[in-house]
């Protein structure tokens, strides 16, 4: 659709031009006629939500249809919070903010199709997103060639690491995440004995190889790596196999629902060791799916605070049951952090365009819903937390320190 | 050793179960129509949703003992998803029969696209928790351990598998199946009503994958729109090395494919001192499979014939 505005707009813009030429000295006519066919051609090219002139108009994408939909509509439901209250007091010097979100249904393809997308509209001037690694990393690509500052909830470590300069991530990425259950099982449970299951993704595999160092490093040993395929059901072999070493501690490196398939056999099959999962892991379904008695007990690192942890996430969440008429999701709470991480600077930019956030951006300082945020050179929150969760009584419950 | 290796068996039983009755609908229907039914992973995704609708249905309506509704849920799951593959064959693929074999292959992929966007739209993607028929209750047995959901699968496949055998081979409607699958012409001759022997086919095989489905889901607790995509593929594999348009060569391979899936990912790391992971599995049974068909082209069942197909099924 956006594609046959744009057509369109350059068939009016020629014709345009081709009048001009020919007819020059018809003057005050043709004039008439030239400002009528470009005020056409513009509200075609804005298409079919007409942003005011000085409106500010920020990207946002992550998947809202699909296996995934929960944790991307949360994200882009908190940045919409955000954004609302912002106009409520009057937006950004004194423009108002129009968030305009758009699917990537966890498919790198679509992804870039989006990234696109929003590069080719010259008024949307900054992006949240995306939310899977695997498909910010071939957006990065077209966002960076547009000169389009872009505010990562991504969380794969290579991703800062790629050398574009338009990029920032507040969220903590997956050193910090397999950093933190390695230290609590080695120092505060003793465990010394662990078994990795990763299903061969870039994800998977990484963040089981994270957790192994940091392990090792603690002192303890790794007793076998086993991979998987990513869309394995039946685990009962494998697990065989790994009752045979005997582990402590079973971390498992994979999505859903083979997170919740693996530990149901597991504890089918009598393995008492203890579970760790990632972020993927930390949803209703993982319970429901293992069942609570089974799920008893697994361990899951998770980027964000519960919402019932201070008194300004309390708030956050009777805003949101206000607004959209249900608790927020996983990630919407860190979709609203990023959406002031961008606010933030677009507030301190020059000149409202692409140029002017991104000369703030890496600069940019923001005391967020989730605590202080400041970016270093790769464009890393220097202080990004991370939570370790245990399942009790069918919930997860936030492990103190 | 032993006991490590009794309980691998084990488990490549009840997958192997599961893969020998999909199977089973490949390849009828491969015997009677020489069509390669590529929708037959959708009928296996079936099976778990129609029972859940007709289950919670029950509950819905007060129900009567839950093992009454459960049996109830299961028998109309068959009758339903068999009477879908039934209108599926006559609406999708008898108008393209005289159009060669590739057109009603397209169907059946089309057909196959349809259903699972159809459940994908209307239930959703999510993958959905399915609870378990029989509790699960691990039974200590040969020095390994077994669970109740396993021996009833294994139970419930093999009486599933000899029903069909003796169905096919022992009555009036078996003949008709078989005398079709020797020669349309000959049997029509002969008086038989083939595309009622066809109709048969397509309510039976359709029948056992939504069987296979519900066994699966309430084997790993849950089903999702997707499920039947991967293991239709490895049913289908296991058909062919059995050797695709035989009966007892479907159940065959079925068990056979799960062996060697299992038992690959229980002794590739060990024999090979760790060298190779478990993440081989799939080149190792993939390798296994390569190999067989080098000597029996035809499966390890299926027959050999000069006539048209390369491929031929006497064992009916």
């Amino acid at each position: 659709m956006k594609k046959l505005e744009k057509n369109f707009t350059k068939m009016l813009l020629g014709w345009e031009f081709r009048a001009t030429t020919l007819d020059n000295e018809r003057g005050i006519f043709m004039n008439r006629t030239r400002v009528l066919l470009s005020a056409v051609a513009l509200l075609l090219a804005t298409g079919a939500m007409p942003a005011a002139a000085d409106d500010i108009v920020l990207g946002g994408s992550a998947p809202m249809s699909g296996a995934q939909a929960e944790f991307g509509q949360s994200q882009i439901d908190g940045a919409q919070l955000y954004f609302d209250q912002l106009n409520e007091k009057g937006g950004i010097k004194g423009n108002k903010v129009v968030f305009r979100a758009l699917d990537d249904r966890a498919d790198p393809r679509q992804g870039t199709l989006v990234a696109q997308q929003f590069c080719d509209d010259n008024a949307v001037i900054g992006v949240i997103g995306h939310m899977n690694s695997g498909v910010t990393m071939p957006a990065l690509d077209i966002y960076s060639e547009c000169g389009m500052p872009q505010v990562v909830p991504a969380t794969n470590p290579e991703l800062m690491r790629m050398g574009f300069k338009t990029v920032v991530r507040p969220v903590a990425n997956d050193f910090v995440q397999g950093a933190l259950p390695a230290k609590y099982v080695t120092e505060k449970l003793g465990l010394k004995k662990a078994v990795l299951v990763h299903d061969k993704t870039v994800f998977g595999q990484g963040i089981a190889g994270v957790f192994k160092d940091n392990f090792e490093a603690g002192g303890g040993t790794v007793a076998g790596t086993f991979g998987a395929n990513p869309e394995d059901v039946d685990f009962s072999a494998l697990i065989a196999s790994i009752k045979l070493q005997n582990p402590d501690v079973v971390y498992m490196g994979a999505g859903m629902p083979q997170l919740a398939l693996f530990l149901k056999q597991m504890r089918e099959q009598g393995l008492k060791a203890q579970f760790i999962g990632p972020d993927i892991g930390f949803t209703v379904d993982f319970i429901t799916q293992v069942g609570a008695a089974s799920a008893e007990g697994a361990l899951m690192t998770f980027q964000l605070p519960p919402y019932d942890s201070s008194p300004e996430l309390k708030d956050f969440a009777e805003r949101h049951q206000a607004r959209f008429g249900r608790a927020p999701g996983p990630y919407a709470s860190l979709g609203f952090a990023n959406a002031q991480v961008m606010a933030a600077a677009v507030e301190k930019a020059e000149t409202l365009d692409r140029e002017g956030v991104l000369a703030q951006l890496h600069g940019v300082t923001v005391d967020t819903l989730l605590g202080p945020v400041a970016f270093d050179d790769n464009g890393e929150n220097t202080t990004a937390p991370m939570y370790l969760y245990v399942v009790k009584d069918g919930k997860f419950e936030l492990v103190k320190e | 050793m032993l006991d490590y290796l009794l309980q691998q068996l084990i488990f490549a039983l009840a997958i192997g179960a599961i893969y020998g009755l999909i199977a089973l609908g490949y390849t009828m229907v491969y015997g009677v129509m020489r069509l390669i039914n590529f929708a037959h992973g959708e009928f296996f995704m079936l099976g778990p949703y129609v029972y859940t609708f007709i289950f919670s249905g029950f509950i819905g309506l007060g129900g009567l003992a839950p093992a009454l509704d459960s049996v109830i849920a299961i028998v109309a799951s068959f009758v339903i998803v068999g009477l879908l593959g039934v209108a599926i064959e006559r609406f999708a693929y008898r108008p393209l029969r005289a159009y060669g074999r590739l057109a009603p292959m397209l169907s059946a992929l089309g057909m196959s696209i349809v259903l699972q966007s159809a459940v994908r739209v209307t239930i959703g993607p999510q993958p959905e928790h399915f609870p378990a028929i029989v509790p699960s209750q691990p039974i200590a047995a040969l020095g390994g351990m077994v669970t109740t959901v396993q021996l009833g699968i294994l139970a419930a496949a093999i009486l599933l598998m000899v029903g069909m055998a003796l169905f096919v081979n022992g009555t009036r409607l078996g003949i008709w199946i078989r005398a079709a699958s020797e020669s349309w012409t000959t049997s029509s001759l002969l008086g038989i009503r083939v595309n009622r022997a066809v109709s048969l086919v397509f309510f039976i095989g359709p029948g056992l994958g939504a069987m296979a489905g519900i066994m699966y889901a309430s084997y790993y607790g849950i089903m999702q729109p997707t499920m039947g995509s991967v293991i239709g593929l490895k049913a289908f594999t296991a058909a062919i090395l059995g050797g695709i348009g035989s009966i007892p060569g479907a159940m065959l391979g079925g068990f056979l494919l799960g062996a060697i899936e299992t038992l690959g990912t229980a002794f590739l790391p060990l024999i090979s001192g760790g060298l190779i992971g478990t993440e081989y599995r799939d080149v190792f049974a993939f390798a296994v499979l390569i190999l067989i068909l080098l000597f029996k082209p035809a499966g390890l069942l299926g027959e050999t014939v000069s006539e048209e197909t390369t491929v031929a099924k006497k064992d009916y």
